[in-house]
């Protein structure tokens, strides 16, 4: 069957913001539909609050609405553009509840508008617990046994029915307090009997423990003919307990025999039939038990999934592609596989290498949360190898990881002298190390079945990670030379790097690659095909491996540029970068080149395989990159525009020979190193914040006693702020230098001048190096202080004058051109007392790259890649970068702070969040309330206002609680803030303070008669009340800010929005774009 | 390997195999590490795609004159369990691996795959570029081949594959057939945790063992069927006198041609007796009725075909392993207003996939023949109904066995086609498919 013909129009709904749980590979999918629905000759219209997509960039959909992700939003857009269709399975979680809230309250029947691709019932099927366990009883699939207890005797009664181990879960009780796992009868009886008392409804659920049973997820597709296919099948190396985001996984299953295989299979494709997927694809997880092979359904998702994407990349199927066109009624025979184009997409991809995904952790952001690791997703991003075997894949996904290791062990970064006992806490408790830990076991002697016991990781993985720890216990201590092919080749198929190697042998990388090269072990380059050879293929998706007989790439028939794509996201470093890459891509193929993408996130739409001419997904190491240079001769490479990952292999590039792209790595040293540039400042006449620089405390106090505090520090050579802090004493700084020495021990920490209270903004320019084109400059809404990642930020300024913006321009002219950029700059300025401060300058693409672009129509990456390749800034016919824009555009960043209990949730120099948002207005309130909105805060317009600021805040806060009370709201306020508000004659409630022994406001958060909630911290890292507070605010899901700018922001946002305006929807399509056009 | 590479991979799970060579007639090498049993076997150089399943791969007689490399690189997991097998008596002649596990990990697992090959004497070389060699074959078609651990001269080796017999002709189903009639009614116990208990017999089926599967068997007896195995050369009366309720052509290796011994028989069994018959079945039926069959560049062999079934426009995930395959043209002319109006055979039949059709010929022994099944993949015929007779085949496996069981419905369709339905192929794939297991 054809595609419809009678829905012209579709809405697709993205997923916001990235936040943990639900990250780019939504940016991947929708970007795919988008594509492939407008090929197919559909106008299609998006919704997504997140700017630094790239499905949000104007030319993907015919009218883009960069809006929050709500009922009431989604329903506007549906107004104005009046839609066929709603496609809501491709922007995970957030989009498929937003589509449900419209279903359910009428508007979808109200404006004609057919949900496609999946049906209501069949989403609460899926996510109705009761629900999916009938229908799984129906199928006789099993689900983990249970049975509800209200008596010691019940509980008795139900496991001797299911048996020992049991988790129980007291009903109703606040955040699961009282649970547990009950081993024996002494421990079922002591958890039951508590657990009774504190439920309210004196209910245990007893459920049979599957905790350390082996995890599996199938991926599976279906159309509406009935037909059904498994596109990948992936283990889970971390047994049961470990969420599956949490998990390292790997791809095909490895030790399903293909009778339990075939099982499984079957019941995949009856979960999605039974619970009434009608097309599209789904993720259906289970559970084996190592002994018996018991196999149980954990759950299924109706919809695209991060699994999804995995399965996508590992495969070279494209699931959402495949799932928007089934959408619109095709059938999986008449869609043709991409990657063959001559057979068709409904079959079984088979792969003839292994895929490895390893999580990456932020737990270092967020000091004081426990980094063990549950059913409750905490990684912020991924990495993802090919090998030839698993043990080559992972010794490849280890050193991708962006965590300054070179691999799995062997690169002189393990902790040492950990005690036998320690050790094996370290590796039975899942933690993000306790991989390394294993390995570390191993190589201390800790036999495999040992490790298996404790980890309950299955011993097939736990041997052939000992075989990679024997491997490099043996080349331990040989002599470089000593190394002949043989061996060396052995070592690197087990995937060892050259900086392993040179780390065991004694020797530095360079030399063991020259050796290496010199012994002729060099490796080979395969091709993801999804048949495993069986037909030929046109793609060009390529892995490196050695197991080498011959290569299979295409020869070079043009001129080819290389882009380095930025490495897994992590927090300071997400898909903004992935954003500039692509664009350069599309950009550069635009003039000619023939492009390559080197990149290992498979989340990302820079790892799809039609992104780019070319694709290598592989590490960004040195090694790996040099590899596929040797091999495709690229005329020039982009290091600038994926954020640090790849500007640091800038110089060593280089000094292979290798043509940088762009802003030379001279230029780029001249800008980060912090000497060389305060002199340029210098001699420019350019004020910077006073600094020094200290290796310890002594030194530090010395600084101090020059530069006066508070103090801005930091470790050198960072990104996100890592290990930032401000410091307003002695004390401060000692503890801090305590703690940065294990940061970066190689490097000094550096200690600023804190500008206090003063304005900090971000400029993005291009250049190519005669002229100078600032695409933006944004204010930030909170003051110096906060990371600027973490800072809302505004374009075009709210509160700065033209010549003082023509001054930071003009200085931006100038240090662009000194530094000898071509291609994007990003400065952070300060502003204080009138006096332009320059913080910084990056000569590489800037987090807030596609927020500018999207703001003012001009898509910098894109250009920059242009400049970069030789193109002039005059030959574009840019417009005027002083030109008054109509419309304010806030951008807002999204905190994980609910993921890590435990945390403070404050604002600081340390970057924290995994994403941001996007608000358009004609207005700035009216633009930042939106970005709240999106985010999730419900905006209050009556109810209880608690507010509680630190003794420097308090005289600001004045004007704010006048209009806050002017608004209707009651203000509660702890003692010294309400003597400041009473004295100014503002009406507010006094409540105690939780160290005088008061739970009042805590309580009142819980009971939820706070609607909002103002708190300032008290600049120092002990733990006051704040923090309890803001905790408390978190985990409620109150609407809370920690700056008084914040503040003012909002609460002018919900005069705004109390006085009825400013609130419409608005397409990019419809804000000025620049034309672009190709010579 | 030198001394030291090898003290550094003694330190790890891997075996202590030593060298082996594999080498095809085309002067393409490779030298590897031995982990199976030693020796020397020729026989052509295949490759199967599954991702899963390598025993029931390697113990499948329709191998047997073969040199099978894997396309997965890791094989041997999840070890071996012997319930699993297709043959007591693995009848190919090597494997090709680029990896294989000594160490391997699974509850149903009783024994090593290295240990199994040791014990069944089966050549095995592992440690070479598995993709290259695929690639090749695929690049210029299936050819003679050599695998050995005794001589590991390539020069040497490629005189001898040389002179090897090649498989096109040979009567290979003669070495894998039993030699006497015997019952087939026992059902592994390891397999009882998975697949759904066995209907009560009602009809009584004789098998053909051209080199049979044991799944197949299996599949028949868990359908209902009392099953009594028979040589492949067993004349049709003495099948007739059996009085079956149905006969059934099973699966096996090499030249369809060579096979004159049954489906001489088969034509006269035709019409006189339902039959069911499975890839080398379906090409006995084919060459019963006439039809000429062609050696394929390069066989189907792995467990992700697409096929899809004419008469239900539905789409199975086929298992599939064959080197010969039918020219559907070769039954006969169309019968256009059975074939959409069409005149004229297309070489390539997803021409009918794509019209929705089932075209019919006339066919000069048996009358009208439909085309039912088809390969979207590469649009050769994957299974045919005679329409005037109680007969039906296809090409692919429909008890995988490794593979997915999508067409599982076929066992149950031959015990519709005995029953005298007229509807029996028209059985919905998603309702049969769960029923063969549980859970």
């Amino acid at each position: 069957m054809p595609k419809r013909e009678d829905i012209k129009t579709i809405l697709v709904i993205g997923s916001g913001p990235i936040v943990i749980g639900q990250a780019c590979e939504f940016d991947y999918s929708g970007t795919q539909a988008c594509k492939v629905l407008k090929d197919d000759g559909y106008k299609v219209v998006l919704v997504n609050s997140n700017p630094a997509t790239i499905m949000t960039d104007p030319s993907l959909a015919d009218r883009t609405y960069v809006e929050p992700i709500t009922p009431e939003f989604v329903k506007k857009v549906i107004q104005i553009e009046r839609p066929d269709a709603l496609l809501p399975t491709l922007g995970g979680q957030t989009g498929l509840n937003t589509a449900v809230e419209l279903a359910k309250s009428g508007v979808l029947d109200e404006f004609g508008v057919e949900m496609i691709g999946c049906d209501l019932a069949a989403i609460e099927r899926g996510e109705d617990r009761k629900l999916f366990n009938e229908c799984m009883a129906e199928l006789g699939i099993e689900t983990a046994r249970s049975g509800y207890a209200y008596s010691v005797a019940d509980a008795e009664a139900i496991v001797a029915d299911i048996g020992y181990p049991v988790v129980l879960r007291p009903s109703f009780t606040l955040g699961g307090s009282g649970g547990g796992i009950a081993h024996d009868h002494d421990e079922l009886v002591a958890i039951v009997s508590q657990g009774i008392e504190l439920s309210p409804a004196g209910e245990v659920l007893v459920e049979e423990s599957i905790e350390g049973w082996k995890e599996f997820e199938m991926e599976v597709m279906r159309d509406k003919a009935g037909n059904g296919i498994i596109i990948c099948s992936i283990e889970n190396l971390d047994p049961m307990g470990v969420h599956t985001g949490d998990s390292i996984t790997v791809a095909p299953a490895q030790t399903l025999s293909d009778i339990e295989y075939q099982r499984m299979r079957v019941a995949s494709l009856a979960v999605l039939e039974k619970i009434g997927v009608e097309t599209g694809g789904s993720n259906v997880q289970f559970a084996v038990n190592p002994e018996n092979g018991r196999m149980i359904i954990i759950e299924m998702n109706p919809r695209v999934s991060r699994s999804s994407a995995l399965a996508s990349k590992a495969t070279g199927f494209p699931i959402a592609k495949a799932a928007a066109k089934l959408a619109v009624g095709y059938t999986l025979d008449e869609i043709v596989n991409d990657i063959t184009k001559a057979t068709p997409a409904c079959f079984e991809p088979t792969i003839d290498y292994c895929v490895v995904k390893v999580p990456r952790f932020a737990f270092e952001k967020f000091q004081g949360t426990d980094d063990t690791l549950t059913t409750r997703m905490k990684a912020v991003g991924e990495v993802m190898a090919i090998g030839r075997t698993f043990e080559e894949a992972l010794s490849k996904a280890m050193r991708s990881l962006e965590n300054s290791r070179f691999g799995l062990g062997a690169d002189g970064k393990a902790q040492s002298g950990i005690s036998l006992e320690d050790m094996t806490d370290m590796v039975a408790r899942p933690t993000p190390e306790r991989i390394y830990y294993a390995a570390e076991a191993l190589r201390a002697g800790m036999s495999t079945d040992e490790v298996a016991r404790i980890t309950k990781i299955d011993p097939f993985f736990v041997v052939k990670i000992n075989d990679i720890v024997q491997i490099q216990i043996a080349l331990n201590g040989i002599a470089l030379a000593d190394i002949d092919h043989d061996t060396m080749l052995i070592a690197k198929q087990y995937g060892l790097s050259d900086a392993q190697i040179a780390y065991l042998v004694g020797s530095d990388e360079l030399a063991v690659r020259e050796y290496r090269k010199s012994l002729g072990v060099i490796p080979a380059f395969k091709t993801v095909d999804t048949c495993a050879a069986e037909f030929n293929s046109s793609t060009a998706y390529h892995y490196k491996t050695y197991d080498a007989k011959a290569s299979e790439l295409a020869p070079k028939s043009r001129k080819r540029a290389m882009i380095l794509g930025a490495g897994p996201n992590r927090i300071g470093q997400g898909i903004e970068f992935d954003y500039c890459c692509v664009h350069a891509s599309y950009a550069l193929a635009d003039i000619g080149y023939e492009t390559i993408m080197v990149n290992c996130n498979p989340e990302t739409v820079s790892t799809d395989y039609d992104t780019s001419d070319k694709l290598f997904f592989e590490p960004l190491t040195y090694e790996d990159v040099m590899d596929i240079i040797d091999v495709e001769d690229p005329d020039g490479v982009i290091v600038t525009l994926g954020g640090q990952t790849p500007l640091k292999l800038a110089r060593p590039l280089e000094a292979a020979g290798v043509h940088i792209m762009g802003t030379s790595p001279e230029s780029i040293d001249l800008a980060e190193d912090r000497d060389r540039f305060a002199e340029l400042l210098d001699r420019l006449q350019i004020t910077y914040p006073a600094a020094g620089m200290a290796n310890t405390f002594e030194e530090a106090c010395q600084v101090a006693e020059r530069i006066g505090f508070p103090l801005l520090v930091r470790p050198s050579y960072v990104l996100g702020g890592r290990g930032m802090a401000i410091v307003y004493d002695s004390v401060q700084l000692e503890k801090y230098m305590g703690q940065a020495a294990k940061i970066s021990p190689d490097h000094p920490v550096y200690l600023d001048r804190f500008l206090e209270g003063a304005i900090e903004l971000d400029l993005d320019a291009l250049s190519d190096g005669d002229d100078v084109y600032v695409g933006g400059i944004l204010e930030h809404i909170e003051m110096a202080g906060i990371h600027s990642g973490d800072s809302a930020c505004c374009i075009p300024p709210f509160a700065l004058s033209d010549s003082m913006q023509a001054r930071l321009r003009s200085i931006a002219r100038e240090l662009a051109l000194k530094l000898g950029v071509c291609g994007l700059l990003n400065i952070q300025f300060a502003i204080k007392d009138s006096i332009i401060y320059v913080i910084e300058a990056n000569p590489r693409a800037s987090r807030t790259v596609p927020f500018v672009s999207k703001a003012t129509g001009v898509p910098l990456a894109k250009l920059a890649a242009r400049i970069m390749a030789g193109e002039k800034l005059a030959s574009f016919s840019l417009p005027s970068d002083d030109r008054r824009l109509d419309y304010f555009c806030v951008k807002e960043a999204v905190m994980p702070w609910g993921r890590f209990p435990g945390a403070d949730v404050v604002l600081g120099p340390e970057m924290k969040s995994t994403g941001e948002v996007m608000g358009i207005a004609r207005n700035f309130p009216a633009a930042y309330l939106k970005t709240q909105i999106a985010i999730d805060y419900e905006i209050p317009s009556t109810g209880d206002v608690f507010i509680s600021v630190n003794d420097r805040d308090k005289r600001n806060l004045v004007s704010i609680a006048r209009d806050i009370s002017r608004l209707g709201f009651n203000i509660l306020a702890t003692s010294g803030t309400a003597r400041t508000l009473e004295s100014a004659g503002i009406p507010c409630t006094s409540v105690g303070k939780i160290y005088e022994g008061s739970h009042d406001v805590v309580d009142k958060i819980a009971n939820g008669e706070i609607v909002f909630m103002i708190n300032t911290p008290m600049g120092s890292a002990t733990r006051d009340d704040g923090y309890e507070l803001r905790a408390a605010a978190v985990r409620h899901g109150i609407t809370y800010v920690t700056t008084l700018a914040a503040a003012q922001a909002l609460v002018a946002g919900m005069e705004v929005a109390s006085m009825g305006g400013g609130l419409d929807v608005i397409a990019l399509q419809d804000l000025p774009q620049w034309e672009e056009e190709v010579a | 390997m030198t001394s030291l590479s090898e003290s550094i991979l003694s330190k790890t799970s891997k075996g202590q195999g030593g060298q082996a060579a594999l080498v095809l007639e085309d002067g393409t090498s490779f030298i590897g590490r031995s982990c199976g049993a030693s020796g020397t076997r020729f026989g052509e150089i295949c490759f199967n795609t599954s991702l899963e399943g390598y025993l029931e791969v390697l113990t499948d007689p329709s191998y047997a004159g073969q040199i099978i490399t894997m396309t997965y690189p890791q094989i041997g997991n999840y070890g071996v369990n012997l319930d699993d097998v297709q043959r007591s008596k693995p009848a190919l002649r090597g494997l090709v691996v680029r990896d294989i596990c000594e160490s391997p990990s699974n509850w149903r697992s009783s024994v090593s795959l290295p240990q199994f090959l040791k014990d069944n004497d089966i050549v095995c070389i592992e440690g070479i570029d598995t993709r290259y060699l695929v690639r090749h074959i695929r690049d210029n078609g299936a050819m003679r081949a050599v695998l050995s651990t005794e001589d590991t001269d390539t020069d040497s080796l490629l005189e001898k594959v040389r002179a090897s017999e090649s498989i096109v002709g040979q009567n290979l189903v003669e070495s894998v057939s039993c030699t006497e009639a015997h019952p087939y009614n026992t059902l592994p116990e390891s397999h009882a945790f998975a697949m759904a208990e066995n209907k009560a017999a009602t009809h009584k089926v004789v098998a053909y063992d051209c080199g049979a599967k044991d799944s197949i068997l299996q599949n028949l007896i868990r359908s209902g069927m009392e099953v009594e195995v028979v040589p492949y050369n067993t004349p049709a009366e003495e099948v007739l006198a059996k009085n079956p309720d149905g006969v059934f052509l099973s699966n096996g290796p090499g030249d369809p041609d060579a096979v004159e011994a049954t489906y001489s028989q088969v034509e006269k069994l035709l019409g006189r007796v339902p039959i069911f018959g499975i890839c080398l079945g379906h090409q006995m039926i084919s060459k019963a009725a006439g039809a000429e069959i062609e050696k394929l560049k390069f066989g189907h062999r792995g467990g992700n075909h697409p096929v899809m079934n004419l008469l239900t426009d539905r789409v199975e995930i086929t298992a599939q392993n064959h080197g010969f395959g039918l020219k559907f043209e070769s039954l006969g002319k169309l019968i256009p207003e059975l074939s959409g109006g069409c005149t004229d055979h297309v070489d390539d039949l997803r021409f009918w996939s794509e019209k929705k059709i089932a075209p019919v010929v006339d066919n000069e022994k048996f009358g009208r023949i439909q085309l039912t099944h088809v390969n979207l993949n590469d649009g050769t015929p994957e299974g045919i109904a005679l329409l005037d007779i109680p007969a039906f085949c296809v090409q692919y496996h429909p008890e995988a066995s490794p593979g997915p069981t999508d067409s599982h419905y076929l066992f149950t369709a031959f015990s519709r086609l005995m029953d005298g339905r007229e509807d029996y192929l028209d059985i919905d794939i998603s309702t049969d498919r769960l029923s063969g297991w549980k859970f």
